[in-house]
């Protein structure tokens, strides 16, 4: 785990660009004045050796976990607004994150048949996926800077740096701190990244996910990039690797990429939503059967299909 | 101590359970999943239930469904489906059970004999494993596939591109059939009506397959049959039945213990006379976390491709020339789907019943899928999105458009299309051996069993045969599609999908690039002997393996017995018990309870 890093001005700007850019600042402008001013370091050189945990600094416990409060359902509204972009990719239908990208339909679709749901019970609940990877991932998340010079809306500029490294702390609190893994936010920042590199206007907009305001092809686009993968994100995440993991890390992207995409789909067409676990039972018609048109009468026990045999041939010799 | 131990219930290690314990050995099969006893109560016909590879009832984790599933590094875009349980894979495979390409054993002289991976031949003859098939064959049993309306039209494609009809069960050329299945054909009501809960459609007012089209849900039908007479022969319904009720059939037979939701940890050796020799095995109980120990004369792994090179590793087990892992073999499929005016039916009757083969090139079946899982095969690709990236691929050709991932509206068109006015067909590639597609273990942490497999393909870089023959079958499934009148046809150009596994402890010729000899007894282990997909030594040409992984496991049951039990093969001179015998039902009304 890296240390907490240096809170001098020149990189709390590019900090504040990359919170910008997975989502987080924009996300919690609403609750902008709450957050309370961290005490910057005077200069980086002199900066003090930097503590070993993150909620040890400069803010007091109680106002961190006032802001924490603030901050959870914050951040789980800024996943759910990203995996709705994204299920809405395999699937959309009459909601707004279909229409953002660009394809809005009549008839129902991923958000009708649960998809976001789905894809955030599985991404956090179900995915065996080692700390080892998601660590450092992390990790990258919560320190990595930007300082590609992207100019920030003046909506996005209200936070003090202060405020901004505080927002930080609190940040990096929950991504390592909760019990479990918050993995779907780990993936909901990390394609808010890519959206911004994709089109760095959907730094903000009317969604609070930069991924959510992406266009279809630009969705397409970021995905690209992690598929690639990019070397520019490979270079951001690998840094915190431990060696033996370095190689494993682009395959993984490879595979997230593949895996967030079928997923989707799966979940956008399955029972999952209407499934009722107690009784092994549907208590609506799934979304994807009724778009499908499989099973119109719900389950059945057969088929009336059987033709014969292909030139009545029943059983074949040698 | 017992006999013999097998490590794993799935296509193969039931096998060689149910032989030996025919032969009267006292047999334990140990199976790290669930038991799926009574389907009726733990299953459901529906996918996300079913199968979910992190929730599903059918997945490859512990019997606590609430537990997460086993993590596995595959460092590429890939998939591995494989499950746990009694049953292992099969209970959810399609049944179908091809032969092998006779090209792919030593001994070949066909005029097409260059055609195979012929570096890594079967150390044995066809002829030789022939009887063996028919065994297999006779106790599953194997039949003629009946016929739906979406095998119909895949017939009608075949036809159209002039390709004959084969009525053998050896391939000799180019052509197509209705599969040859372990899937019971419909008798009685069974494929004439249409409902639920309808009592024309219960055991034994319909027999066999119901066409209800849930093959990859498990199959427990027709409702009301006694477990070995459901109509998919997966060995949770054929082989595992009979290993339990051994003495109600065989002659001498005794019935093998069966214990799941036992992980094996380790497979133990000690020195003897200067040779490395198996001597038992420890495993984990799931629900308890309690290690057991027990001794044996032989045991046999068959944890399947990716589980048994890591219990090999895990156990340190000798591995000299470095093949333990090396060699897998998945036939790198393919994905095509062609969409139809007409009705297909693809969602109705056994998953996969009709067939195509192009020896030295590999075969193509048709496979009909669920809503959720047919748009989670539309978007596995390889090649990017269509129409937005390529991610270096997306191929043209007779396919519409640059293969790769349907999205959005394309993708939702293509389903609203109608589940049942589609046709999907499987491109199965006779591929090569290589060295470099491997299991090792991973760097990322263990879990309760120690370090967890990291499955490596290096898909773009396989064998020049290879790729030609993926192209040459995908050509020709693209064709057939439109000669059965699809309007549009979508090459999606799938990355591994890794369920017809093979070869990954393969058998071979040579010392330097097989781990098991000719008998399939481990090479630097005696009385350690491998019985699931990985001792397979090739791809077998492209024929689905899992019929050849259990003649070959049948054959190894045989080598087991007069090697270390002074017995005598039977395979040649007794006629096989049907895994279908009233006895077996009756006997295991008892022994399930
Ligand atoms: C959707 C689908 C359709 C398919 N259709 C067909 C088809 O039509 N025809 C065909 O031939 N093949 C088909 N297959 C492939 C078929 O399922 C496999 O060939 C077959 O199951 C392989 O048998 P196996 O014994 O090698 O491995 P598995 O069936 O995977 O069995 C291995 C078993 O060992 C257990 N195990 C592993 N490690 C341990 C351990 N350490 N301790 C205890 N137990 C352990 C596992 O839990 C598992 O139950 C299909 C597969 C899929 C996924």
């Amino acid at each position: 785990m890296p240390d907490q890093p240096v809170r001098t001005p020149d990189r709390l700007l590019a900090r504040r660009t990359f919170l910008a850019r997975i989502g987080v600042l924009g996300a919690t402008s609403a609750v902008a004045t709450a957050i309370p001013a961290t005490t910057l370091a005077r200069t980086s050189q002199a900066a003090p050796a930097a503590p070993a945990h993150p909620d040890t600094a400069s803010v007091t416990d109680a106002a961190l976990d006032r802001l924490l409060d603030l901050l959870r359902p914050v951040l789980s509204e800024l996943s759910r607004d990203t995996l709705s972009g994204l299920v809405v990719m395999t699937s959309p239908g009459p909601d707004r994150f279909s229409a953002a990208q660009g394809t809005p339909r009549p008839e129902p679709g991923a958000i009708e048949a649960g998809g976001t749901d789905f894809i955030i019970e599985a991404l956090d609940g179900f995915v065996p996926f080692p700390d080892q990877l998601s660590t450092p991932l992390l990790a990258a998340l919560t320190t990595a800077l930007d300082d590609t010079g992207i100019a920030l809306p003046t909506s996005l500029n209200t936070l003090l740096l202060g405020q901004v490294a505080t927002l930080d702390q609190a940040l990096l609190v929950i991504l390592r701190n909760d019990q479990t893994l918050p993995l779907s936010l780990v993936v909901a920042l990390l394609l808010n990244l890519l959206a911004t590199q994709v089109n760095p206007l959907s730094v903000t907009g009317v969604l609070s996910s930069p991924f959510a305001r992406l266009s279809l092809d630009e969705k397409c686009r970021a995905f690209e990039l992690l598929e690639g993968p990019d070397a520019d994100l490979i270079g951001l995440l690998d840094a915190n690797l431990p060696e033996p993991l370095r190689d494993s890390l682009s395959g993984l992207l490879r595979f997230l990429a593949g895996a967030l995409l079928e997923f989707s789909a799966f979940g956008s067409y399955n029972e999952w939503a209407v499934f009722d676990r107690q009784t092994r039972e549907l208590t609506a018609r799934p979304v994807g059967w009724e778009l499908s048109g499989y099973q119109p009468d719900g389950v059945v026990h057969g088929w009336d299909d059987f033709i014969g045999y292909y030139q009545d041939r029943s059983e074949v010799g040698a | 101590m017992r006999d013999v131990i097998v490590i794993g219930a799935g296509g193969g290690g039931p096998v060689v359970a149910k032989e030996l314990a025919g032969r009267g050995l006292d047999v334990l099969l140990l199976e790290a999943g669930p038991r799926h006893a009574d389907p009726d109560s733990e299953w459901t016909h529906l996918e996300n239930d079913a199968n979910n590879p992190l929730t599903g009832f059918l997945r490859f984790g512990p019997q606590d469904r609430g537990a997460p599933a086993w993590y596995r590094e595959t460092p590429q875009n890939s998939f591995i489906w494989q499950l746990s349980g009694v049953g292992g894979t099969t209970q959810h495979y399609f049944g179908n059970c091809p032969r092998a390409m006779p090209g792919v054993f030593t001994g070949y002289d066909g005029a097409d004999r260059d055609a195979y991976d012929t570096a890594h031949l079967f150390p044995f003859s066809y002829d030789e494993l022939v009887p063996y098939y028919e065994w297999v064959e006779a106790t599953l049993p194997v039949q003629t596939a009946a016929m739906g309306t979406k095998e119909s039209v895949f017939f009608r494609g075949c036809e159209g591109i002039g390709l004959p009809v084969q009525t053998t069960k050896t391939t000799v050329e180019d052509s197509f059939r209705p599969q040859q299945n372990a899937i019971l054909q419909p008798g009685g009501w069974a494929g004439k009506v249409t409902g639920r809960d309808d009592p024309r459609l219960r055991y034994p007012e319909s027999t066999g397959c119901t066409f209800c089209g849930y093959c990859m849900q498990g199959c427990s039908m027709p409702h009301g049959a006694p477990r070995n007479l459901a109509a998919k022969r997966s060995t949770d319904n054929s082989y595992v039945p009979m290993a339990l009720t051994a003495d109600a059939w065989a002659d001498g037979g005794r019935a093998a213990e069966l214990i799941a939701d036992a992980y094996v940890t380790r497979i133990h050796t000690e020195r003897r006379s200067g040779e490395t020799v198996a001597t038992g095995v420890t495993w984990r109980v799931g629900s308890t976390g309690e290690v057991h120990r027990e001794d044996a004369a032989v045991v046999v792994l068959a944890g399947g491709c990716t589980e048994s090179p890591r219990l090999w590793l895990n156990s340190a087990l000798p591995n000299p020339n470095g093949w333990v892992g090396r060699g897998y073999t998945d036939h790198f499929f393919d994905w095509m789907i062609g969409l139809f005016d007409e009705r297909t039916e693809s969602s109705k009757g056994a998953a996969s019943a009709a067939r195509a083969d192009f020896p030295g090139r590999g075969g193509m079946e048709n496979v009909g899928l669920t809503p959720g899982l047919q748009q989670f095969a539309a978007v596995f690709s390889d090649s990017g999105i269509r129409g937005h990236h390529t991610n270096g691929r997306a191929p043209k050709g007779p396919w519409d458009g640059p293969a790769g991932r349907m999205i959005g509206p394309e993708l939702k068109d293509a389903l609203m299309n109608g589940i049942d006015r589609l046709l999907n067909i499987l491109v199965i590639t006779d591929d090569d051996v290589e060295a470099h597609n491997r299991v090792t273990l991973s760097a990322l942490p263990a879990d309760e069993h120690g370090p967890v497999p990291k499955v490596r393909f290096h898909q773009r870089r396989r064998s020049a045969r290879t790729l030609a023959n993926r192209e040459f079958v995908a050509r020709k499934a693209a064709e057939v599609l439109r000669a059965a009148g699809a309007r549009k046809v979508v090459r999606v150009d799938w990355p591994p999908l890794l369920l017809h596994v093979q070869s990954s402890m393969r058998m071979g010729r040579s010392e330097d690039d097989s781990v098991l000899n000719a008998d399939a007894e481990a090479r630097w282990v005696k009385r350690l002997f491998v019985a699931d997909n990985s001792a397979l030594a090739n791809s077998l040409g492209g024929p689905n393996p899992t019929l050849t992984a259990q003649a070959l496991a049948t054959r190894t049951a045989e080598k087991i017995f007069s090697t270390y039990f002074g017995g005598d093969p039977w395979v040649a001179r007794e006629a096989p018990t049907v895994s279908t015998d009233a006895r077996i039902s009756s006997r295991l009304a008892d022994v399930v309870g």
